[in-house]
């Protein structure tokens, strides 16, 4: 199944951009209207829906909490702070946002990488030595974090997922991730990064349908200071990931427009 | 003892015998021998034009070409991690487009309301003794039996029999039926052979590499 939410916020964009092209040239009624549009990746977050179902929260075999289960999207929790970039990551953010997100790579079904969010369902399926990330989008690909191993492998990458190697503190999965490539974005905005981009993300459900994540992106050459956001998810108990196939007649790509 | 215990005893027994003997399809599998199939299905005189229109431009029909999935009959030489839990099995693919398939051992029906056709389908399983029999339906008709361009129709229905023959061998027999491109049903076995010390590799396809720089 191929669908574009990108086009929900760049159809109205590139069709503002068209219509002005189609229209006179260079009036000064034309650079207001222009001035109006939003560049996708300069938009604020937006407010969490409901909260996922209460109950308790379901627990393996050796008492760990069972993240298993259908997720939606991970969300921003709103006002949080900006993060601390080096001048050459704020000009490149500026420019990739200024240029509404025109150049995202995710759009052209490139892996999305960690730890960008998406609005498409995870379902996460959990065993004792595994907890495996099933994404139905971006790309219809999966996540390995391994619960087997305390160390990285030498060497590793450069990645689209990384390496991810987790351990337990309390009831808190805290998985620790390098070896990345600096080929993805973080978000829509363009928030760049460096191969020596570390990730730590620490998975809590705090409930039967609340999943809570709070990510590090660690990454000197990039942000002069750790960048700390906070997420949620909630449990979809009512239906089922769908087969979302990103090369599958994609027309986002036609549709991103730049300056 | 009463009967009724009696009963419960032996329910209880059976039930934690059968627990213990179902098998672990767990790890990670390369195909052994060729991944094309031997044999071709008895085609209808439709369906063999659409064969003969592939084989004559293999690459440019080759959905794989443009970085689409293979579905559930294609495979490739590379290596394939079958993940178990008690209601969900997956199949992991390193090649092709790195993605996966969901087999529900959960006792559902197949359910073809959201997605009618799909590149993988619905697959619903349970198990038979030893083998884990995998019910397919809902596919589209985009994808080949295999790379030499075998084509089916969207009425393909797949029945799999995963069973772990031995330690490091898994054995896959697949029957598939398609009233549309087949004068009858076709069968064939598939074995795996164990990788012990591999773990799948990060290898995405796109058919914008330039794109995706060297990965």
């Amino acid at each position: 199944m191929q669908r574009s939410y990108r086009n929900l916020v760049l159809t109205a964009a590139a069709a503002a951009t068209v219509l002005l092209l189609a229209g006179g040239q260079g009036s000064a009624q034309e650079a207001t209207k222009q001035k109006q549009i939003v560049p996708p990746g300069a938009a604020p977050p937006k407010p969490l829906g409901p909260r996922g179902p209460s109950g308790p929260v379901p627990r393996t075999s050796d008492g760990k909490p069972d993240f298993s289960g259908l997720w939606n999207s991970q969300r921003n929790l709103p006002g949080q702070e900006e993060p601390a970039m080096l001048p050459w990551a704020a000009a490149l953010t500026k420019e990739r946002t200024a240029n509404y997100s025109a150049d995202d790579p995710e759009a052209r079904c490139i892996p999305g990488g960690v730890p960008r969010a998406f609005p498409y369902h995870h379902q996460i399926v959990q065993t004792s030595k595994l907890m495996l990330v099933l994404f139905e989008g971006n790309i219809h690909t999966f996540r390995q974090i391994f619960l087997d191993r305390t160390e990285h492998p030498k060497n590793v990458g450069p990645l689209w997922y990384g390496d991810s190697i987790a351990k337990w503190e309390g009831d808190t999965l805290v998985v620790d991730s390098v070896g990345f490539n600096d080929q993805f974005w973080f978000d829509m905005a363009g928030h760049p990064h460096s191969t020596e981009l570390h990730v730590i993300e620490r998975y809590h459900r705090r409930d039967f349908g609340n999943l809570e994540i709070e990510v590090t992106v660690i990454d000197p050459k990039t942000y002069s200071k750790p960048w700390v956001m906070k997420r949620e998810a909630t449990l979809e108990t009512e239906i089922e990931m769908t087969e979302y196939v990103c090369n599958e007649n994609n027309s986002d790509a036609l549709h991103l427009v730049g300056k | 003892m009463r009967p009724v215990l009696v009963f419960l005893a032996l329910a209880l027994a059976f039930s934690l015998v059968a627990a213990a003997q179902t098998p672990d399809l767990s790890g990670v599998w390369v195909v052994s021998g060729s991944p094309d199939i031997a044999g071709t299905p008895a085609y209808k005189p439709e369906a063999l034009k659409i064969l003969q229109q592939n084989r004559a431009n293999l690459k440019e029909k080759d959905p794989a070409t443009y970085c689409l999935p293979n579905g559930v009959v294609r495979v490739t030489n590379l290596p394939y991690k079958i993940v178990q839990t008690p209601k969900l099995v997956v199949i992991l693919s390193e090649g092709n487009t790195h993605s996966f398939r969901r087999l529900f051992v959960d006792g559902r029906a197949h359910n073809l309301e959201v997605e009618p056709e799909s590149w993988t389908g619905d697959s619903i399983a349970k198990w038979e003794g030893d083998a884990l029999v995998v019910d397919t339906i809902g596919l589209n008709d985009r994808t080949w039996l295999d790379s030499s361009g075998k084509p089916h129709s969207e009425e393909l229905h797949i029945v799999e029999r995963y069973r772990r023959a031995s330690a490091t061998r898994l054995e896959v027999q697949y029957t598939l039926d398609d009233p549309k491109a087949f004068t009858k049903p076709f069968t064939f076995t598939r074995t795996f052979t164990l990788q012990p010390n591999r773990e799948i590799q990060e290898r995405f396809c796109t058919d914008q590499n330039h794109l995706a720089g060297k990965q």
